[in-house]
């Protein structure tokens, strides 16, 4: 049974209580590049520039499905000023993708182009203005083809076909079959069906996709470029290059949000930029604009999910079948993956025995859709935890009694063999019922104020096709000081000071001291890249081995100095003493001069973590996914004005199972975000189509919230569930997107308990509420705040 | 048509004599001209507020702001708000320590509007401080922590008079 | 797509005085643009909705930038004055509440620094924000040419979105305000999805006199946003207070009268089912918050 200590949610007792075990783990320390970026030091992307650098500009189909007959370049390239045009046939004509089966992508569209936006061409000139001009000369004749925009009707026969090797537009496909669903119906004394909707939402980052691309005259190419995940990039881009991945160097600038997307992949800007610079020896760069980010795709994926659930009269949860239908857009991304965890972890964080699972991913002539902080699971959580809230209203059971019913408990398998190690959702709920005064609030708040609640769960990282390890290099300096080098990036989030955390705890040097490398090919050890909440775990786990690699070659050589055993040395607050004598000792200082002047042993540590040989298997769906999971549990309260329909959210309390908060301000600082996230899927955000075109492609119609549209400080608060994952480094677990999973759920079902509209399908906009209390006066229904249960 | 013109800045107390297009946006000038980069571009439509700065004290997006138009007036970037490497403006010390930047895109923008604020508000509630700030979008905070260190530079500032910062 | 661009080239005159803008226009007759805060101009030149060879740039022009009380007891604002000007001066929070708390809700500090009450009639969108609160107050607007000066009423300036009686060479001067009556005060009620920012989705602003007991409506001027092509007048709606008394079953009555007024349209944004039903809600309550701030002893609720 893991250790769960009931800790106060404030983060300096937690502070303190963990200062006499750690010096450095558990300490609210500030980012290490903050001072850098409250300075204006730190350089993006766009911040940079080359001696020569030629600006570059892509050009898009207008057209959701066209055949592309002819492109004539010839007067942008007489175009004074333009040093390089680029189309696909410049390409090798390879196509490139995350998985094996999802390579569709092209740097640049050859034959056909499948949604509007899709690149077909590409110029440098000598500056961003005459850049933009030569693409107006560029000169594409194509032969439009019928398109086809909804996932449903792209399913049927005789739908226009995106892609040859996809029948039917079947990007994806999953089904599995976990216990025994039928028998699971037939025993339960309730059985629930829904069917909800979600909308296309995008990242919204607030940099821009961009990058620098050199392609010198010995054939080396650098890359320069905002990316989460530079060794996907690194890899794709040989792939399409038709080159090998030795010849690039990808190097990282500091990344203004990913929240993955775009910046986890490479893009045809990518490829575009060390293709012009090859052919115009000069560096190119590339900076899309706002609307070319908001048009282009990268989103979180639309989903249909139909959702069946059965129960028994005391609220266990004996069965679950659900078909989701998502709207894949014209290209894979990540799609396969996309399909699999809404499946995988449809029960989590709850126990159910049977599930049955279908999902298609449907290609459409849209902008594509990919991964999304958080992936599949907000939208799958939404549908689950509404469904939740009816069955138990129907059963006249209160929403917390029949979670805390169902919960999962440590030490369980999952029917398709997830192994909870930590689990501490029991614990979760209970908090944050306490926190919300959810007994004093649900069912007695006045008319048009209501309180919901919405659970989740996360992996923390994903065991995925083999490369998944992560490795970390110690290098120690004579000056005492420690330079960590990964492969992971720090895209805000924290992982430069979290790891480097874990570095100095294992040396017993201050934070300080500790030089966080930001990722270069050329030097950096491969590594996926920062997604799937994996980087605090997996990299962690290996600057942890790494750092210990280090401290054991110190220990040796202070151990000798110090006539002592090597087991017995403590390495604290820059020196290094006998546990027994802390007066017998050196600083640390002192003993990497005696070990690299005196001895010449220059200290390098290593350390490699890997996912072990657990694969899962996409087809079965079974597999224990990642090494630890985390649950989480979230309760908002609204506001509704029923003459306008508007959603105000007036508070939010969430408790998070995270393992151990390595640095408790960076993990509030995560949960938050992702939490106002998740209210903006849940109330504003809609990247809205029509006929394929993206009608709002900018941040005046892309709404994302606003300081105005988040509650008060007083009536926000996270509280962190400690339950110390024993494969996690110092018991550390998922942080950056578990905790918001169940927002969206808990924003519909306030919602409903404040109005007694039930919002299936997202956003929950003015209209849709308001609607909805105008339908229900008419049957003459009270709100349900005012009904108990 | 005459396509540059002489143009006098004041940035960050530095004078500057240029010669640009008059299509050339303030942002545009800073950050190619200038290398001025701390100011942001991202919306480009006066929505994100990544690329705020100070003209004559006030907050403007420079994304909207012709540079011919900033002659002779003085213009502070977040390059030009600590006093000094050692000595940074309280707003921006309170962002580092309290958790109020991730990726740091928005931070220069809220800080110089922030600035702006408290210099015609020294005593802010917490809700003039939200309102303050809606031409801000910051993705990955949630605003809470921001709000906070606003809150604390507020204090700070108050504490020690008027000299602090600028 | 391209959507956004780099500005196009222009070239650039900053002329001193008005009358210095009128022989600029005239000289370059449809070729010329006004430039003022840019808010909305030069996002339109970046969309390429309109690239004019010259760009006449009014920020310099300090002439246009004022705020001045009158001696018949109202105010002329320049049409150069910015949004963050209108917001913060004490004389037109004192008169004219109402335009002083509708400054106060647009955009962002940022926004409102630069934006002027020039460019937001003149650019004459549907969703602008001081049309209706102007068209309630009784304001007048001025505009010069090389021929002369014309005065009218606000409400006759707007034809169409983004069209207004402003001609190639004219340039809007001045706004006028008339002296309030005692009495008298009003609301401007917006509704946008996010709680700022947004472009207004319906817009009501209501502006009222009460009879000397404050008991009666003795005059309403009712004008909505986003609600028709150009802000619109609810005519009907205020015949139908003038003389009554304040009930819930007048406003509501009010209320429908706008609604049948309005001619809302379906887009993207919002439903035309959404839009009347916000217009009624909307009207009621900027006629509430009007009564309520006009019975209020003065200086007793304004802020
Ligand atoms: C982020 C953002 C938020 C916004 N929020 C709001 C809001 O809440 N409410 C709202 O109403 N608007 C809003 N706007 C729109 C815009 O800011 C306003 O309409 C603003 O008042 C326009 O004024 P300007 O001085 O910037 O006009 P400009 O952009 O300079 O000009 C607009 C048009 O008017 C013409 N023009 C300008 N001055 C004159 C003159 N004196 N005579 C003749 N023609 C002239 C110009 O030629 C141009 O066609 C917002 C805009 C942005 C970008
Ligand atoms: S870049 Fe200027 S406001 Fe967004
Ligand atoms: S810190 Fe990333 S946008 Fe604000």
């Amino acid at each position: 049974m893991p250790r769960r200590a009931r800790w106060p949610g404030r983060e300096h007792r937690l502070a303190i209580e963990t200062m006499q075990e750690h010096s450095i783990i558990g300490r609210p320390v500030p980012k290490k590049d903050a001072w850098l970026k409250a300075t204006g030091e730190a350089k993006y992307a766009d911040d940079h520039s080359l001696p020569g650098m030629l600006y570059g500009k892509l050009l898009r189909s207008p057209h959701p499905h066209a055949r592309i007959l002819h492109i004539d370049t010839s007067k942008a390239e007489r175009l004074p000023g333009v040093r390089a045009v680029a189309t696909g046939k410049d390409f090798p004509g390879i196509k490139y993708g995350n998985l094996p089966q999802t390579r569709d992508y092209l740097p640049l569209a050859l034959e056909k182009v499948r949604y509007i936006g899709d690149e077909v061409a590409a110029v440098a000139a000598i500056d961003e203005d005459m850049a933009e001009e030569a693409l107006d000369l560029i000169q594409v004749e194509y032969e439009i083809l019928p398109a086809v925009f909804d996932p449903e009707e792209a399913m049927q026969p005789g739908a226009p076909q995106l892609h040859d090797h996809a029948p039917d537009n079947i990007s994806s496909q999953s089904a599995f079959h976990f216990g025994d669903a039928d028998r699971g119906f037939a025993d339960s004394d309730l059985i629930q069906e829904d069917i909800f909707e979600t909308q296309p939402v995008k990242q919204g980052m607030l940099e821009p996709h961009a990058c620098i691309g050199l392609w010198d005259n010995t054939g080396k190419i650098t890359l320069w470029a905002s990316k989460q995940s530079p060794y996907v990039v690194w890899r794709q881009l040989a792939m399409g290059l038709g080159i090998e991945p030795g010849k690039i160097r990808l190097v990282q600038t500091y990344i203004g949000g990913g929240f993955s997307g775009g910046k986890q992949e490479a893009m045809p800007m990518d490829f575009c930029a060390v293709l012009l610079s090859k052919k115009s020896g000069r560096p190119v760069k590339f900076v899309h604009t706002m609307d070319e980010v908001l048009t282009i795709g990268h989103l979180r994926h639309p989903i249909k999910i139909w959702l069946k659930t059965g129960i028994k009269k005391d609220g266990t949860l004996l069965a679950q079948h659900c078909k989701i239908i998502a709207n894949g857009g014209a290209y894979s991304s990540i799609g396969q993956l996309s399909m699999y965890i809404p499946g995988a972890m449809l029960n989590l964080p709850y126990r159910l025995p049977n599930v049955k699972y279908e999902a298609y991913r449907i290609y459409t002539n849209n902008g594509f859709c990919g991964a999304m902080r958080g992936h599949t699971l907000p939208q799958i959580c939404f549908a689950r935890d509404s469904q939740l809230d009816i069955i138990a209203a129907k059963l006249g059971v209160d929403p917390i009694e029949i979670r805390l019913k169902n919960a999962a408990q440590p030490g369980e398998v999952t029917p398709n063999g997830f192994r909870l190690t930590t689990f501490g959702f029991t614990e979760c709920l209970q908090r944050v019922v306490e926190a919300s005064q959810w007994r004093e609030k649900h069912g007695k708040l006045p008319r048009y104020r209501g309180i919901g609640i919405g659970c989740g769960s996360l992996v923390s990282g994903a065991r995925l096709m083999g490369h998944s390890s992560s490795t970390a290099e110690i290098k120690v300096q004579e000056d005492g000081t420690v330079l960590l080098v990964t492969g992971s990036t720090d895209v805000g989030q924290g992982a430069d000071t979290v790891l480097s955390m874990i570095a100095a705890e294992v040396l017993g040097v201050q934070l300080d001291d500790v030089r966080f490398a930001m990722v270069d090919t050329d030097i950096t050890p491969v590594d996926p890249g920062t997604f799937s909440s994996r980087v605090t775990f997996w990299t962690g786990n290996a600057v942890k081995l790494a750092a210990e690699d280090a401290r054991r070659q110190l220990a040796e050589i202070a151990a000798q100095k110090l006539e002592a055993n090597p087991e017995d040395l403590i390495f604290r607050d820059r020196q290094v003493y006998l546990r027994q004598q802390p007066q017998r000792g050196l600083s640390f200082g002192e003993l990497v001069r005696l070990a690299e002047y005196r001895l010449g042993r220059i200290i390098m540590g290593k350390g490699s973590y890997t996912s072990g040989e657990e694969l899962i298997d996409f087809r079965t769906g079974y597999g224990n996914m990642s090494p630890a999971y985390t649950p989480s549990a979230c309760v908002v309260e609204v506001e509704v004005d029923p003459e306008t329909g508007q959603v105000t959210v007036t508070g939010i309390w969430g408790a998070h199972d995270c393992g151990f908060p390595l640095n408790p301000m960076l993990v509030r600082g995560q949960v938050l975000g992702a939490s106002v996230m998740c209210i903006g899927q849940a109330l504003y955000e809609n990247l809205i189509r029509t006929q394929g075109k993206v009608m709002n492609p900018s941040f005046r119609d892309y709404k994302m919230p606003l300081a105005t549209d988040v509650p008060k400080l007083a009536n926000v608060e996270h509280i962190n569930i400690i339950t110390r994952d024993p494969s996690g480094p110092f018991g550390a677990k998922e942080a950056g997107e578990g905790a918001a999973t169940g927002v969206i759920a808990a924003v519909a079902n306030a919602v409903y308990h404040a109005t007694g509209v039930r919002i299936k399908s997202l956003p929950i906009s003015p209209g849709k509420v308001l609607f909805g209390l105008k339908e229900m006066q008419g049957k003459g229904n009270k709100p349900a705040n005012l009904v108990k249960g | 048509m005459k396509h540059l013109l002489p143009v006098s800045l004041r940035v960050n107390g530095e004078p500057y004599d240029l010669l640009i297009p008059p299509w050339r946006t303030l942002l545009e000038v800073l950050r190619e001209n200038l290398s001025l980069t701390g100011a942001k571009r991202s919306c480009q439509e006066g929505q994100c507020g990544t690329c705020t700065v100070l003209i004559d004290r006030k907050p403007i997006n420079s994304c909207l702001y012709l540079a011919v138009e900033a002659q002779d007036k003085e213009i502070l970037t977040i390059e030009g708000l600590a006093r000094s490497a050692e000595v940074l403006h309280p707003l921006q010390r309170a962002f580092a320590e309290r958790g109020a930047i991730q990726c740091g895109f928005c931070t220069p923008g809220l800080i110089l509007a922030a600035k702006a604020f408290l210099e015609e508000n020294p005593n802010p509630s917490e809700d003039e401080i939200r309102r303050a700030v809606v031409g801000h979008l910051c993705r990955c905070t949630g605003y809470f922590q921001i709000i906070e260190a606003i809150l604390a530079a507020a204090r700070e500032m108050a504490g020690k008079g008027a000299q602090v910062g600028h | 797509m391209g959507y956004l661009r780099r500005l196009p080239r222009f070239e650039y005159l900053a002329p001193r005085s008005v009358v210095a803008v009128c022989d600029a226009l005239a000289e370059y007759p449809g070729e010329a643009r006004l430039l003022a805060g840019g808010t909305d101009l030069i996002l339109q030149m970046r969309r390429r909705e309109v690239a004019p060879r010259y760009i006449i740039g009014l920020k310099g022009l300090s002439e246009l930038a004022f705020i001045r009380p009158q001696e018949n007891g109202g105010v002329t604002i320049g049409a150069m004055t910015t949004v963050r000007t209108i917001e913060s001066s004490p004389l037109i929070r004192e008169r004219y509440g109402l335009l002083c708390r509708t400054a106060a809700e647009m955009g962002s500090p940022e926004i409102r620094q630069s934006a002027t009450i020039g460019g937001n009639l003149a650019g004459a969108l549907p969703c602008a924000d001081f049309p209706p609160a102007l068209i309630t107050l009784g304001a007048q607007v001025k505009l010069k040419s090389q021929q002369g000066e014309r005065l009218l009423p606000l409400e006759e300036f707007f034809l169409g979105p983004e069209q207004t009686v402003v001609g190639p060479s004219d340039l809007v001067t001045e706004i006028q305000l008339p002296a309030p009556s005692p009495l008298s005060d009003g609301a401007y009620v917006k509704f946008h999805d996010r709680h700022a920012m947004d472009m207004t989705t319906t817009g009501v602003s209501a502006f009222v006199t009460l009879d000397q007991e404050r008991r009666r409506f003795c005059d309403v001027k009712i004008a909505l946003a986003s609600s028709a092509p150009t802000p619109l007048r609810a005519k009907n709606a205020e015949a139908a207070l003038r003389g009554q008394a304040f009930t819930e079953k007048a406003v509501e009555k009010a209320a429908a009268l706008a609604c049948q007024e309005a001619q809302p349209r379906s887009s993207w944004r919002a439903s035309r089912d959404l839009r009347l039903e916000l217009i009624k809600s909307l009207t009621k309550r900027a006629i509430r918050q009007a009564w309520e701030k006009a019975k209020a002893p003065p200086d007793g609720g304004r802020p």
